[in-house]
């Protein structure tokens, strides 16, 4: 079962920009690429660092501890260490909210 | 400079030569390392490899890699020493192999215990990936483990026993797990932990004696407790590697190097576990991380390419222990004050260890963002008010390296 949850304000992920959110038990980074927003695990898949507090570079981010790289788009793992993908999670904007699609498992 | 000579082979070795080669060098490279193996991420070994989830080490790069940077790779291959005159390594069996610049990273090897029946089979140490495949096959089979020493590697250690099923005894020497590191109060916070999850430990007490017929069957302490096992691992900390530093490099605790990771040996330089290198904040400090190795890897290949960087990287590590994240941050050997944010008891909280008012390091505990947060604020050797760091809605990225909250 998927549901729209609410994790912010429409608008506040500026272009170029990642913030990490609190939704349910997760914690999901969502990065504006062009206009596009993309939700992903905030949490390299290699050790224990935030990928929203990496840089981004056009679909790539890049984790501030070990230099991973994963493509936000599908969550892949493009550049070790890691080696496994983080979870991706659909965003969307709608009535002035920032919305997750989460899947209860 | 056309030829760099690393002498080992672990993380902070395979750093450098991956730097060196995304930095541009062209001239030679070559990584003699002991170990018959490509270079591999120790941390694992306690954790995803001992329990059996991955049957390979994880390599730093594939092994295409080395060929395909012409990085020349010696293994099974132990430098005896360097000799700084004549500029070259001299193998053992006497090959001599010539450096213009070397980089001395062969770490740390297990301190051994001194005491009867160390050498049973069945007692058993951690940290190569041997070391790690011995208590894998020797816990097939095994009911109970019994190990010696609570730090981090006895700590996880004992997490991937209990999680792989098996009864397990701890010996600890001091009062708490990791005292030394994290202080009693910290340190009863792992101690919780590993009794939730049925790990017997037994404080203040010392390995006196292994004994068995022919094969290690039960621990004896120095209070006189008998402690039965199938296995046993040592994990009571290690020293420095420095015989292959040669006659000429000033060791204590380590091959001393200063801020830029040079020995006092012109072009010879010293990085990762077996480095004692003076850092700008915490003064003369030796640490066994991985981060840290990784780091002083990139340090030292761009000071070979002419950088003169310092390395002043405020030191960040993890562990996980049963489901457990656990993170540190910064170096601390004593502190006056500890300040929580989050709860201890509920095993989700950051503590922050301060001397004189001085944020010295971030400890945390399923709490995902602070440790690292704080770092700026560690190397900036700020004074945080300790209500900020208390509140959990204060973003540590908000506050000044005085410590003061930014208006």
């Amino acid at each position: 079962m998927s549901q729209w949850v609410k994790v912010g304000s429409a608008g506040e992920v500026g272009e170029g920009e990642i913030l990490s959110f609190g939704a349910g038990e997760r914690q999901v980074a969502i990065a504006n690429v062009e206009g596009d927003l993309h939700g992903f695990d905030d949490w390299c898949s290699h050790q224990q660092c935030s990928l929203a507090e990496g840089d981004l570079d056009g679909t790539i981010v890049e984790c501030p501890c070990h230099g991973s790289q994963f493509d936000v788009t599908s969550g892949e793992a493009v550049q070790g260490p890691a080696t496994d993908p983080v979870d991706v999670f659909e965003v969307r904007e709608q009535d002035g909210e920032l919305q997750v699609l989460l899947t209860q498992e | 400079m056309s030829r760099v000579v690393i002498i080992g082979a672990g993380m902070a070795a395979a750093t450098t030569a991956v730097s060196l080669r995304d930095g541009g060098f062209d001239g030679q490279v070559t990584l003699i390392g002991a170990e018959p193996v490509l270079p591999y991420e120790r941390p694992p070994l306690s954790k995803e490899f001992l329990r059996g989830e991955e049957a390979e080490p994880r390599w730093v790069r594939p092994p295409d890699w080395y060929r395909d940077n012409a990085v020349e790779v010696r293994l099974g291959t132990r430098a005896e020493r360097l000799m700084a005159a004549e500029r070259v390594v001299e193998l053992e069996g006497g090959e001599r192999v010539p450096f213009d610049q070397a980089v001395v990273a062969t770490g740390v090897r297990n301190r051994r215990l001194p005491i009867p029946g160390v050498d049973l089979p069945g007692v058993l140490d951690l940290r190569a990936v041997p070391d790690a495949e011995a208590i894998r096959a020797a816990v097939v089979g095994a009911s109970k483990a019994v190990i010696v020493g609570m730090g981090f590697i006895g700590a996880e250690v004992a997490a991937s026993l209990r999680q792989r099923g098996l009864d397990v005894t701890v010996v600890e020497f001091f009062a708490t797990p990791l005292e030394r590191v994290l202080g009693p109060e910290l340190g009863r916070a792992i101690e919780a932990l590993h009794r939730d999850h049925g790990v017997e430990m037994i404080f203040r007490d010392a390995a006196e004696r292994f004994e068995g017929d022919g094969r290690f069957e039960a621990l004896l302490t120095k209070e006189g407790r008998r402690i039965e096992g199938d296995v046993a691992v040592v994990g009571v900390g290690v020293e420095p590697m420095v015989e292959a530093a040669g006659q000429d490099v000033p060791i204590d605790n380590g091959i001393l190097v200063d801020a830029t990771l040079r020995t006092g040996v012109e072009g010879v330089w010293a990085i990762g576990d077996v480095a004692r290198h003076d850092h700008p904040v915490f003064g003369s400090v030796r640490v066994e991380h991985f981060d840290n190795a990784m780091r002083m890897g990139e340090t030292v290949a761009r000071n070979l390419l002419g950088a003169d960087e310092i390395h002043d990287d405020p030191h960040w590590f993890w562990s996980d222990q049963y489901d457990e994240q656990v993170q540190m941050s910064g170096f601390a050997t004593a502190w006056d004050q500890t300040v929580i944010r989050g709860s201890v008891e509920d095993r989700s909280f950051a503590a922050f260890l301060l001397q004189e008012g001085r944020l010295l390091s971030t400890f945390g505990m399923n709490w995902r963002y602070d440790v690292r947060r704080s770092m700026p604020l560690i190397s900036a050797a700020a004074h945080p008010d300790p209500a900020l760091l208390a509140d959990p809605d204060v973003d540590l990225r908000d506050l000044q390296p005085s410590g003061e909250a930014r208006t």
